[in-house]
């Protein structure tokens, strides 16, 4: 059978970046494909395409394809030299070693591994000292980031596992230094998971309705969850909160959903193309005033 | 009863397998009436799962009132006690009543003025 190549673009973490990446996803759902990823257009790769084309590769594995990475179709030297700093690129069949950066490491987790996440949190996001804050400050940072994880191990289904990766943003030329991580499963989805919690409850002709965005709405709210039998719920609750008080920004594209926590509040739209899956993408800002408690001293 | 968390759980609480444990500690005692202290000395990670088990799940056979005139929480850092309270918060609406149908219904009202 003919490899299907798969042109890859410069990819920005922008709504239309996530798309691009959408887009791949659906042009790679098949089973038994073999797959090219072709990278002479990349000139620019963030660390949510990272993540998203390391999971899509394991899921493209598990449905019987197989992928190859034409490292040699790379051309530009500061994509390779991001994909080889953060690991990626040795992941993937590049003869290469990773070093300490900017880049904080891309990561897969098949199972919930408590103490290699939070070490990834702690020492490669939070603990290489451009977040500078205390250490209790740190201590809840990691907490708060925990509860990602936490809810793609306990709500994706996902039998490939999870898919992280990382940058820190210096804040240079009048940006404001931040962190980024993005953790993506190829799970069943937040609002398909919804959507089969009301089938208990309601006629299918009124599930059907549910649009994404009402789904995600309804995820974010206090109290709500689809377990049975024990309390949950206050995972992205918390988490919302947080990144409210940090100024920070949450996305969060399940299935046919978008949600966005930003500055200006929550907002809920619904996407065309659904996705099979999960992605969170959490921008933080390294400002260490945003992150105080209420007894530290100003 | 006084128990120690950072020496039956460590300094992270943030998974719900160790919330579990906890629980199964304290229930007995709380539904006999008896007062029980968790001291969190020397813990500085926390999360919900944690707490959604430990404590939140008391609230599906104990009043909530009397949950928290029995259970005594010391040495708790401010992270960990506003997720505690939100999970105290939640797990109460979580064993209320729910009409799941009525929820729906009231849902895709809200959707339809939305699209409007």
């Amino acid at each position: 059978m003919s490899r299907k190549i798969v042109r890859i673009p410069r990819i920005n973490d922008e709504r239309d970046d996530f798309e691009t990446l959408f887009s791949i996803w659906d042009q790679t759902n098949d089973y038994f494909e073999d797959v090219r990823f072709d990278f002479s257009a990349c000139d620019f790769l963030r660390p949510n395409a990272v993540a998203f084309l390391g999971g899509l590769t394991r899921l493209i594995e598990s449905r019987m394809g197989n992928v190859e990475f034409d490292w040699d179709s790379l051309r530009d030297k500061r994509v390779m030299a991001n994909i080889r700093q953060n690991g990626f690129a040795g992941f993937f069949g590049y003869p290469t070693s990773t070093w300490t950066g900017n880049s904080i490491p891309y990561r897969e987790d098949k199972t919930r591994d408590v103490g290699g996440i939070m070490d990834y949190l702690e020492q490669h996001w939070l603990g290489r000292g451009w977040v500078r804050v205390s250490r209790r400050l740190r201590d809840a940072i990691a907490g708060h980031m925990w509860e990602i994880y936490n809810n793609a191990f306990e709500h994706s289904g996902s039998e490939i596992g999870f898919f992280s990766c990382g940058q820190h943003f210096p804040g240079t030329y009048g940006t404001e230094e931040s962190l980024v991580l993005s953790v993506i499963d190829f799970g069943q989805g937040i609002p398909a998971k919804i959507r089969n919690f009301f089938r208990q409850y309601a006629d299918e002709e009124q599930v059907v309705k549910l649009t994404g965005a009402s789904c995600l709405r309804w995820a974010f709210q206090a109290g709500n969850s689809t377990k049975v039998g024990e309390p949950a719920g206050s995972g992205l609750d918390l988490l919302r909160d947080f990144v409210r008080l940090n100024q920070g920004k949450l996305e969060i594209y399940s299935n046919d959903g978008y949600a966005i926590v930003d500055k200006d509040g929550d907002r809920y739209e619904n996407r065309e193309l659904a996705f099979e899956g999960t992605v969170v993408h959490i921008t933080l800002r390294c400002n260490e005033k945003l992150y105080r408690f209420r007894d530290e001293a100003e | 009863m006084k128990l120690f968390i950072r020496e039956r759980i460590g300094p992270r609480c943030i998974i719900k397998e160790d919330g579990q444990k906890i629980y199964d500690a304290i229930y007995g005692a709380l539904r006999s009436g008896e007062m029980v202290t968790l001291d969190f000395e020397g813990v500085n990670q926390f999360a919900s799962p944690f707490f959604n088990f430990a404590i939140g799940q008391l609230l599906k056979d104990i009043a909530e009132a009397d949950l928290r005139r029995l259970l005594q929480i010391e040495h708790l850092n401010e992270t960990g006690r506003l997720t505690v309270e939100r999970v105290m918060e939640n797990a109460a609406k979580y064993y209320g009543d729910k009409d799941y149908r009525k929820i729906l219904d009231d849902i895709l009202e809200q959707q339809s003025k939305e699209s409007d």
